[in-house]
Order: C-alpha cells, then sequence, then structure tokens
C-alpha cells in the first residue's frame, strides 16, 4: 500500500489542545456523520498563527492527500480523538514523526490513517517536498531529494488490513460479515 | 517481569510478557465521561452491535461540562444517559453524585489491585495509584472495547522512578512531580510505564501519590503505577467487596531504566512555567508574577489533603482583590468531608468561589475560561498554550499551597512563609 503526497512540516511537541481546543470537544453532531466531519474539520487547530509549531499557512493551503512529517512526540496530551479527527477531515493522510504520542498514535491509526514513528526523520525533510510511503515494505522516500529510509513499526499485524477497510470501525463491522 | 508486565502478561492469558511486545488484554474496568462519551456510543452503534459486553465493566461519569453549559452539552449528556438506562449500566454518576471520574473510579473501589482500566480520558492513569494497569484511549477503540471486552497493548518497558528521603513541608507530591518532569521531560517516556518507588513513596499518603500517577501521562508514559502496600489494600477494602489479587514486581525484574531522586534535593515549592509541564523551576525564580487567576482543584491536586493545605495558608485571611480564586473539590465525598471540617466556610470568607464537583478550569471546558493575556495559577497538569482559553493566556503549574500563597497576594508567591510562622 502506497501513500504519495505533500509534504507540511511541523515542529515538536505539537499538543493535541493546540490540535483541537477544548472549547470545540462538546460541539459537532456526533450521530450525523457528515455534519460531524464539517464541524471537526472547520474547528480544528484554531490558534495556528499563535504556534511555532506549525506553519502560519497550514489552515489555508493544506490539500486532501498531504503528509505530515513533524518533529518528537507528535500528538503529546489528551485522548480527544478530534485531534486526530481534524487533521484527516482537513485532508492529511498520514503523519511521520520522530516519534509520537501513544493515544494519537492509535486514534490516527483508528481513522485508518498510518501514524510512522522515525528517529531522525523530521531533519530529511521540508515543507513542499513530495514523500511516499510503503507501508507494507516499511519505506519511506523523499521524491525531491531522491533519498530513502526504512522503518519498523510496532503495530498489530492487522493495522494494514484495518488501513485498507477505512479504519477501525469499518474494519469491526467487516469482521461481523 | 514488572509489575505493569505482570498484570499485562495475567490479562493476556501467557506465562511472560516482554517490552514492546504486542497483546491483547481483557480489559476489567472501562470510563466514558460526558466528554467523550456520547461520541464513544455513536461510533458503538455503528459498530451494529446491539449490547455492550458487560455493562457491569463500564463506569459512566459526567464531569466536564456539568452542570450544562448550553443546548449542546445538554443534548450529549442526555444522550448518554438514555445509553446508561438503556444497557443497564448501574455505575453511572450524574452531577451531584460523583465528581471528577479519577477520583470517583478510585474513592468508589471500581478499580482493583492487578486489574485493566482504560478510560477515553489520558489522565485515566490515575488509578494506577492501586497497582491497576490503567490508561487513555481514543473513542473509536472505546467503541469496540463495548463491543468486545478486549484491548491491544503495546506492552511498555518500565521506567523506575525511586525517590528517597522525607519531603519537606509545605514541599508536597506535586513538586516532586514537577521536578521528575524536569528531569523526564514531555517525551522521556513514550510507551513506557512509570513505576514510582522508593522511601517517599511509601510513607506517601494514597492522596499525595495519586499525583504522581495522575501526571505520569505528562512524560508521554502508556501509564503510571505503584505497588500497592497496606495503605492501597485497607483504602480498596473500605470501598468494595470484591476480592483480588496484590502483584508486585518480581525480585529479578528488568526495568528500561532507573532515575534515582533525594527528595532533599527539592530545595524550593517548584512552578512548571507555561507551555508545558516540563518547564520547573524553583518558586524564586517566578515569584512576583502577577496572575489574574488562581485554581485549586482538578484530578491531580482537588482532594481533601490539598484542601486542607490550602485552607490552611487562606484561614483568616482575604484573597487578593483582583484575582478570581476558584476552589473546585474532586468528588462529592471530597465535598462532604470539606465541608465537614470547615474549609469549605474558611475558602468562601476568604473570597474564593467553590464549584460543583467537576473538571473545572483544569482544560477549556466550563467555567474559570481565560481570555487573552491573563495569568493562571493552576493545580491542574497541563500548561499548553491555549489549554484553559486564548492561546495568549499563560498557565503556570503549581501545589495547593504555591497557589493558595498566590491566591493572597495576586502574584506567584512562596508558601513558605506561611510554613515558618506556624
Amino acid at each position: 500500500m502506497e501513500l504519495k503526497g505533500r509534504v507540511w512540516k511541523f515542529g515538536k511537541d505539537v499538543d493535541t489542545d493546540e490540535l483541537f481546543a477544548g472549547r470545540f470537544i462538546m460541539g459537532g453532531d456526533e450521530t450525523s456523520k457528515s455534519q460531524y466531519q464539517e464541524f471537526i474539520a472547520r474547528s480544528g487547530l484554531s490558534d495556528v498563527g499563535h504556534r511555532e509549531n506549525i506553519p502560519g499557512d497550514f489552515l489555508t493551503k493544506v490539500e486532501k492527500g498531504d503528509i505530515i512529517v513533524a518533529e518528537e512526540n507528535f500528538g503529546i496530551g489528551s485522548s480527544r480523538q478530534q485531534a486526530a479527527e481534524t487533521l484527516n477531515f482537513k485532508g492529511v493522510q498520514a503523519v511521520v514523526a520522530d516519534s509520537i504520542h501513544r493515544i494519537f498514535f492509535r486514534n490516527f491509526w483508528n481513522l485508518g490513517c498510518p501514524a510512522i514513528d522515525l528517529p531522525g526523520i523530521s531533519a530529511e525533510f521540508e515543507t513542499g517536498q513530495e514523500i511516499v510511503i510503503n507501508l507494507r515494505q516499511g519505506t519511506i522516500k523523499n521524491l525531491s531529494t531522491g533519498k530513502d529510509f526504512e522503518f519498523r513499526l510496532i503495530i498489530p499485524t492487522w493495522f494494514i488490513d484495518m488501513v485498507e477497510a477505512g479504519g477501525l470501525i469499518p474494519y469491526h463491522k467487516s469482521l461481523k460479515s | 517481569m514488572t509489575l505493569v508486565e505482570k498484570i499485562l502478561a495475567k490479562k493476556a492469558g501467557k506465562k511472560v510478557v516482554r517490552p514492546d511486545e504486542l497483546v491483547e488484554v481483557s480489559v476489567d474496568r472501562a470510563m466514558i465521561h460526558d466528554a467523550l462519551g456520547a461520541h464513544t456510543i455513536a461510533r458503538f452503534r455503528e459498530l451494529g452491535v446491539k449490547k455492550v459486553w458487560d455493562p457491569a465493566r463500564i463506569v459512566v461519569v459526567l464531569d466536564h461540562y456539568v452542570p450544562n453549559k448550553d443546548i449542546d452539552t445538554a443534548k450529549k449528556c442526555l444522550n448518554i444517559k438514555r445509553f446508561v438506562i438503556e444497557q443497564g449500566i448501574e455505575n453511572y454518576y450524574e452531577v451531584g453524585k460523583g465528581g471528577i471520574a479519577h477520583q470517583v473510579l478510585v474513592e468508589k473501589g471500581h478499580v482493583l489491585p492487578g486489574t485493566t482500566l482504560v478510560g477515553v480520558d489520558s489522565h485515566t492513569t490515575t488509578s494506577g495509584v492501586v497497582g491497576a494497569f490503567a490508561t487513555g484511549i481514543g473513542v473509536d477503540e472505546m467503541a469496540v472495547v463495548f463491543k468486545t471486552g478486549r484491548l491491544w497493548e503495546r506492552v511498555p518497558g518500565t521506567i523506575r522512578i525511586n525517590v528517597e528521603g522525607k519531603l519537606r513541608p509545605p514541599i508536597a507530591s506535586k513538586d516532586l512531580m514537577l521536578f521528575i518532569l524536569k528531569r523526564l521531560g514531555v517525551s522521556g517516556a513514550l510507551f513506557k510505564s512509570l513505576q514510582y518507588t522508593g522511601s517517599t513513596i511509601s510513607q506517601m499518603s494514597f492522596e499525595s501519590r495519586m499525583v504522581l500517577t495522575n501526571m505520569a501521562i505528562e512524560s508521554g508514559a502508556t501509564n503510571g503505577i505503584i505497588e500497592p502496600d497496606r495503605k492501597v489494600v485497607d483504602f480498596i477494602r473500605a470501598r468494595t467487596n470484591h476480592s483480588f489479587e496484590v502483584i508486585q514486581s518480581d525480585p529479578d525484574a528488568e526495568y528500561a531504566e532507573t532515575l534515582e531522586f533525594h527528595a532533599g534535593d527539592i530545595k524550593e515549592p517548584m512552578v512548571a512555567v507555561p507551555p508545558k509541564p516540563s518547564n520547573g523551576v524553583g518558586v524564586t525564580e517566578v515569584e512576583g508574577t502577577k496572575i489574574d487567576q488562581a485554581f485549586i482543584g482538578s484530578c491531580t491536586n482537588g482532594r481533601l489533603e490539598d484542601l486542607r493545605i490550602a485552607a490552611r495558608i487562606l484561614k483568616g485571611r482575604k484573597v487578593d482583590k483582583f484575582t478570581k480564586v476558584i476552589v473546585i473539590p474532586a468528588s462529592q465525598e471530597v465535598l462532604k468531608a470539606a465541608l465537614a471540617e470547615g474549609l469549605i466556610a474558611t475558602f468562601v470568607e476568604a473570597g474564593a468561589v467553590v464549584g460543583p464537583p467537576t473538571c473545572g478550569p483544569c482544560m477549556e471546558a466550563h467555567m474559570g475560561i481565560l481570555g487573552p493575556g491573563e495569568v493562571c495559577i493552576s493545580t491542574a497538569n497541563r500548561n499548553f498554550q491555549g489549554r484553559v482559553g486564548d492561546a495568549t493566556a499563560k498557565i503556570y503549574l503549581a501545589s495547593p499551597a504555591t497557589v493558595a500563597a498566590s491566591a493572597l497576594k495576586g502574584k506567584i508567591s512562596d508558601p513558605r512563609e506561611f510554613f515558618r510562622e506556624a
């Protein structure tokens, strides 16, 4: 399974409160998928501009299929799944980082989106470069520099199937049939 | 094996587990609260399952946005209540009956030594104080736990935090935790477990220990845990009739790392300056910083001993005229005890507002939200930028004693002066 996209470079310790502020947690109608997605996409990263670890033009220029490459400790903090959802609903298809916090790591995968931790990877990418990730082979390529990298994830074997199914909930629904 | 490895091995039905091994464990308790409960239920419904795997193992606590602050929060809480009734979930704590989930789980005896607990909240780690594996997960995973009663986990290697010596009051477990975080950093324990050991921990009260397991998550840890001793066993036995097994680490357990600390090295009360809990400095370094709000409460420091020490400082004095001082007991049980001891009267007479047992202004949820440029000193656990409101507001983390002393002067203050005169 291959993911290709344009890179957004984030800094270190991007926390869940910054990805999705507490004031929006109870917003959105969780029983209506389309309304919920629209609300979560719109409400995330509300403080960008005040932040040093997220590019100021991310919100206005992020596009479907983009990939975040971040420094260490991505997603530290709360279990609020909206922090992962808002990135996904804005179009981000994968996060690659030097290290990723456990809850964010699980939440992002559960949406069907790979979160890949590989120490040192952030130094190899800049915003605007092209990245290709091969999940089954465990490889990352920077198409702009031509450099290749290998990763080894500690994830359950069924995770790749889960990504192909579109996330944890669709995966579990498919198990039933 | 270490304590956490032994619990995970037992719950996975294996003889031995190793750090970073993937296991599937049975879940003994699952907690949802109002902030993410309705989301969990919506995802559970999506799975197409009619009944949860075991209603007796689920605990539901309303604590973030109650009494409901608007129509959205009221609607979500109503959805939760309907689900609780439909599924026959007995352990339901409406506002006025429980308090903050992490406090309620422990004080109602819902978490037993040697068991597993998951909650839709990162501070679920708090319950590790009883010697349980307690950790946070997102709502999709909780929906699956509701269906299956099982969870996959990457066995965390154990970082042993060994602390020796005596803390000199008013230096308390919060100061110790900020001191530990200063060394460990906010990513020092990613996919690891923090196990606290040593004479300082064994001498510490049960309540004080909860500060350490609560804030284990701030180092990035999967969980925080302490081996259950007599204090823990007595505490649990007084609260539940369920039997349990006390599990300890093996004498030859292998730790990923051992960090040694000496209580005597903490020379003064600690304050974590924004925007990270690991930014600890001695209080004298930030003394005099003007504040707009002082908050005593949260799952970190809203317990009886916290209110006692704050009341000792505030008794017979008035808080600063321009400072909003908010005191929130962590649970109804804490509130009841504080009322009986006259602590609540002390707070009210001092000019503090006392809120109902909820999360309060620990996060940007309900009550006590900060405006542009405001400065708050708080006994809570996170001081991320924008955590409690406007992105330009600043949050300093400290112990109840330091926050109470600061409330009197309207600026960050050293609580030791109130202990010298005693």
